[in-house]
């Protein structure tokens, strides 16, 4: 929202303070203000000029022109507009002398869009000035940007004399009211209001005028339009917006000759209902919109965009001029349902004051007279409303407002700052005051003794507040484990030569497919930015196949890892959210085998004793280069290589676990077990097997055969090749057997021995010994 | 005549252990000399024939010569075996500049590095760090937090919907809701986390970033506390003493409702391009709770009140590291998380 300081100025009495201390001021104090922005700074000295002689100048577009420039002289001016011709009277700004096509320029002609008065640069600006005069009401100016976000929740700052009314309080001068209701005339009114549903249409007002001349409006008026970044199109259009951008209060003028009868219904749309807008678009409508109607149908979309049907045109006479009050969230509803946001809508969503509607017809009645000469109003003000009760006052304590606040405050202090922003200041007990809320603050803004505490704290400045440390008990804050073993995990990967990556919780239908994921059985986005990114993930692989393929076009071999959240859906309330650990080993080079054997290492840094088991491979894994990892008896997620046709360069491990399980069994109380203090006894066995004979098989076999004297069994190698045959291998284990209690006797040890040698060999391997 | 014949014997036997060029040669010296039938030896079986008072003289410059040769003896060896000693371990050099074997450390994110330092100083603090679903609820990211179905402050956060009318968090407050509703008050916690919101993504915009939820619900929770959290939090952030200021801004779930700048810290207040010349740099929304919000989550506003804050962690971390662009974050490559 953009605010003219010289606008402020006609609204604030003596005010004294430039637009940068304003700017300051308000964002200090009221909104955020984003920056000033000068406007119309030729104006300063242009003044009116008449074109005396025109010369053409060859091989040039341009002319030259013999100006009488007022009190700057006789001048020469080169000039390439196309409307440049003798007698004209049009601005000239003395901005120095150039040479121009060869010939000394003294100054130039200006267009309204170099004046910054409008926003016309067809040709120099054609005017109806007595020479040597300045541009009648227009001056340079700095428009104050206000962010648009700092103000949502305050309806009467989006019109110049809301934040005029924030300017006088904060410097303790007078605001000047410019509306004068005396100026409505009484009587019977030229129509009829029949409104639905007063909750949707808290309150229509209308005036009709009769005798209007449509033209442009003049200069001071298109310049202000064009100052705070509105186009002036006609003196009625632009008096709606000036009364727009003054009282916060959208306006909005009708044909009164193109209507049919004299009653405005204000209705919902009827269902499929067309509508075609002021912006030449046509809608279809439906009982959720508002519409503004005569007896032939809808003539505007009520609080949003006028129709074409009945717009201004040079042909119009006679207007009627509606100023009304809508129910902010249909309004809101409306706008979004057909994305068309205008500065009306911006206006009524924020929920604006139905006591201003006839302030705006007032207003209007001043100015019309002033830019449409020779209006005649035709009846009184017709004006429909629902009686809107005034909010009660609200109790405030000032001992809590003080404890709010933080800091000490004289009662008289906040007396003031309240009866500066007019707020009625009643005192029924000491200590507590009894505050009464403007009809502009009452919609939505100010309800609570809260809201009234952001009046006293702004107003009497934050920084007056000292930083003060709160008296609270000592308390060790609950923990989250959770976070705390994500922590864990990714000290251990990274120390492991991962680094982590952080990828989107999207993916695209495609990437789905493309691991042989279902798309039906994502979570799915309704309104996507992008195709890829249409589903929440349910794997981290997609994401991580990614990184492996971007990081493989520079590097030769990497390790990575992301700890992120699965998504999946359920069938009632939010999705379940897993965490998981992927991590990845990529190297261009070799078969892969060792990056799997590696990436199994990394798996038994963070679970020690973790184990492989071989597993029917999925869609994107290896065919024959996956297992289950196993933890404790769980297993707790995968390892495998990615399917070779996911990642073509090289060969990429992956270490895919569910935290959630893998840290459930890292919880659990550790407990010291006595250190041995006999010694145990160590022995060899090679078992025989078929190649693709697990290890880990054979070695829970023997395991099993050995006893609860057996202390542990490590895999030492494994042989193929003379003299074993064809399709054989041999593994060879390192068993260690002892007791707690005594040295085992060699007969003992040998007889466990025997025990696993017997046992293997009903199983039908045979054993080296 | 005997005594010189040792004392000749000595100096020979000195002078051939000096020349000696390798342990052999010492041996042979002492098998010569020292050895059981060595010369020395003949010198003592001589001394027999000595009349009394001269076979003491004699065989005390006997035993002297015997000392003498012995320490002469055990000193040459040790020095041929600290030369060999030298020579083995001379020919063990190794280049110490080539690099050391194996998989470096890796990295942790920039915004893990981040969160993780300031879940330290909240923590610190007696703050308990608190985790959201990234798919929450209408309710608990909007209605619970004071922004009904049609409030224009919605439009601020361009949200991803779900299907079954679910969303997407567009920022980490939900958590408040749920801290609120399973810790109730008084409550001291924080929530760092992933957010969403519905807008394309370009060098300064991201549809998922993080950010840092903070609240403390407490008997007489004031604007002066709020002050205190933030300007302590901001010095242990920056590593400094901070300047902050508050100044209103509008967020449905604080009331009051600040934006929070910090001095500039490139000029110090003095105006640079950083701060636009204003000297303040815009840092985090913040406020005291609003009695709905509290209310809501069932929690009396007459008896408890509270300040909540919300601060950008991606900015952080993009302001600590000067990262000129978001979309490295969530990049994935290598060559830019390897710096961190
Ligand atoms: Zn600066």
């Amino acid at each position: 929202m953009k605010f003219s300081y010289n606008w402020i100025r006609e609204l604030v009495e003596d005010l004294d303070c430039s637009p940068a201390a304003l700017e300051k001021l308000i964002t200090m104090k009221t909104a955020e203000c984003e920056g000033i922005e000068r406007s119309g700074e030729l104006l300063e000295r242009a003044c009116a000029a008449r074109v005396e002689s025109v010369e053409p100048i060859p091989g040039s577009h341009n002319v030259k022109a013999a100006v009488d420039a007022g009190r700057y002289g006789r001048v020469t001016v080169v000039c390439g507009a196309p409307n440049c011709r003798v007698g004209i009277v049009t601005a000239y700004a003395p901005v120095g002398k150039k040479v121009i096509d060869g010939i000394e320029s003294d100054g130039m002609l200006a267009s309204g869009a170099e004046l910054g008065v409008n926003r016309d640069h067809a040709g120099i600006i054609e005017i109806d000035s007595q020479v040597g005069a300045p541009l009648a009401g227009c001056l340079p100016d700095s428009v104050l940007e206000i962010d648009n976000k700092s103000i949502t929740h305050r309806p009467d700052l989006w019109g110049h004399l809301g934040m005029a009314r924030e300017v006088a309080a904060i410097l303790g001068r007078k605001l000047k009211d410019p509306v004068r209701l005396d100026l409505l005339p009484e009587g019977p009114a030229a129509v009829d209001i029949q409104i639905e549903d007063l909750t949707l249409c808290p309150r229509y007002s209308a005036l009709v005028f009769d005798n209007v001349t449509v033209r442009p409006s003049p200069l001071w008026l298109q310049s202000r339009m064009t100052a705070i970044g509105l186009n002036p199109i006609n003196n009625i259009v632009d008096m709606t917006n000036f009364i727009m951008a003054e009282l916060a209060q959208p306006m909005h003028a009708f044909d009164a000759d193109l209507l049919h009868g004299d009653t405005i219904f204000i209705r919902p749309a009827a269902p499929g209902e067309r509508y075609v807008a002021l912006n030449d678009e046509e809608y279809t409508l439906n009982p959720a919109n508002l519409v503004i109607a005569d007896a032939a149908g809808a003539i505007a979309l009520g609080g949003v965009i006028g129709g074409q049907r009945s717009a201004i045109g040079e042909k119009t006479r006679r207007v009627v001029l509606e100023s009304a009050n809508f129910q902010a969230s249909s309004i809101r509803k409306t706008s979004s349902a057909i994305k068309l946001r205008t500065d009306a809508s911006m206006r009524f969503e924020k929920a604006q004051d139905p006591a201003n509607t006839i302030r705006g017809l007032a207003r209007a009645i001043e100015l019309l007279h002033e830019i449409a000469p020779g209006m005649r109003l035709v009846g009184g003000v017709a004006d429909q409303m629902r009686e809107i009760p005034p909010p009660p006052p609200i109790r405030l304590p000032l001992d809590w407002l003080e404890r709010k606040l933080g800091r000490s405050i004289e009662p008289a202090e906040v007396r003031r700052i309240l009866e500066s922003l007019e707020f009625g200041v009643a005192q029924p007990e000491p200590r507590v005051f009894s505050v009464t809320v403007p009809s502009w603050r009452a919609t939505k803004d100010v309800s609570i003794k809260d809201d009234l505490v952001e009046e006293v704290g702004r107003m009497v400045g934050y920084d007056s507040i000292a930083p003060t440390a709160p008296l609270v008990a000592a308390a060790v804050p609950p923990g989250n484990p959770e976070r705390a073993f994500q922590h864990q995990v990714r000290g251990i990967f990274a120390d492991q030569g991962f680094t982590e990556v952080y990828n989107y919780s999207f993916i695209g239908e495609e990437d789905a497919r493309a691991f042989g994921f279902d798309p039906a059985a994502h979570v799915r986005v309704s309104n996507p930015i992008a195709s890829d990114q249409v589903l929440l993930r349910m794997s981290l692989l997609p994401g991580i196949r990614k990184n492996i393929l971007e990081n493989s076009k520079h590097r030769e071999s990497f390790r990575l890892f992301e700890i992120g959240v699965e998504i999946h859906r359920r069938a009632e309330g939010l999705p379940d959210e897993i965490p998981h650990l992927m991590a990845v080993l990529y190297d261009r080079q070799g078969d892969g085998a060792a990056g799997l054997a590696e990436i199994r290492r990394a798996a038994e840094c963070l679970m020690p004793g973790a184990q492989a088991s071989p597993a029917e491979a999925r869609p994107y894994e290896h065919p024959v280069r996956s297992a289950a990892i196993l933890w404790r008896g769980e297993t707790v997620g995968r390892a495998f290589e990615l399917h070779p046709s996911l990642v073509e360069s090289g060969r990429a491990a992956v270490l895919d676990l569910d935290l959630r399980l893998v840290r459930a069994l890292s919880a659990g109380d550790l407990k010291y077990a006595p250190i041995r203090r006999y010694p145990s006894s160590a022995f060899d066995l090679s078992v025989v097997a078929a190649p693709r004979e697990c290890v880990g098989d054979l070695q829970s076999a023997m395991a099993s055969f050995a006893g609860p004297l057996l202390d542990s069994i490590e895999f030492v190698r494994q042989y193929s090749g003379p003299p074993l045959e064809a399709g054989q291998k041999s593994v060879s284990f390192r068993l260690t057997v002892g007791s707690p209690e005594r040295t085992l006797s060699s007969e003992e040890a040998g007889e466990i021995r025997a025990r696993i040698i017997d046992g293997m060999r009903a199983r039908g391997y045979e054993l080296r010994l | 005549m005997l005594e010189e014949s040792i004392q000749e014997l000595e100096s020979g036997s000195l002078a051939r252990i000096a020349s000696a060029t390798s342990l052999e040669d010492l041996e042979t010296v002492r098998v010569q000399v020292l050895g059981r039938k060595g010369a020395l030896d003949q010198f003592f079986k001589q001394m027999g024939k000595l009349a009394p008072d001269e076979r003491a003289r004699a065989g005390k410059v006997l035993n002297g010569a015997k000392q003498t040769l012995e320490a002469a003896l055990e000193s040459a060896k040790r020095q041929f075996a600290e030369a060999a000693l030298r020579i083995r371990l001379d020919g063990e050099w190794l280049d110490p500049s080539i690099p050391a074997p194996g998989p470096r450390r890796g990295h942790l994110h920039p915004i893990t590095h981040i969160q993780r330092e300031l879940e330290e100083v909240f923590r610190s603090l007696g703050f308990a760090v608190l985790d959201g679903p990234e798919v929450e609820t209408e309710y608990r990211n909007f209605d619970a937090l004071n922004i009904p179905a049609d409030h224009p402050a919605r439009d601020a956060q361009d949200t991803f919907w779900l299907a079954n009318g679910d969303l997407l968090r567009t920022h980490t407050s939900p958590v408040q809701v749920r801290g609120m509703e399973r810790l109730g008050p008084p409550l001291r916690m924080i929530a760092p986390g992933r957010v969403f919101r519905n807008e394309s993504v370009d060098a300064s915009h991201e549809h998922t970033f993080y950010q840092i939820e903070g609240m403390m619900i407490d008997r007489g929770v004031s604007v002066a506390h709020l002050l205190y959290f933030m300007r302590i939090m901001l010095a242990e952030v920056f590593r400094r003493e901070v300047n902050v200021r508050l100044r209103p801004g509008f967020f449905p779930f604080v009331e009051p409702g600040f934006e929070l700048d910090i001095q500039c810290l490139l000029c110090n207040g003095a105006g640079c391009p950083v701060c636009k010349q204003s000297g303040w740099v815009e840092q985090l929304g913040c406020g005291m709770v609003h009695p709905n919000v509290l209310r809501m989550s069932g929690i009396d506003p007459e008896e408890w009140s509270g300040f909540a804050f919300g601060l950008g962690l991606t900015r952080l971390v993009m302001m600590r590291y000067a990262i000129d662009d978001i979309r490295h974050l969530q990049g994935g490559d290598l060559r830019f998380l390897e710096q961190f």
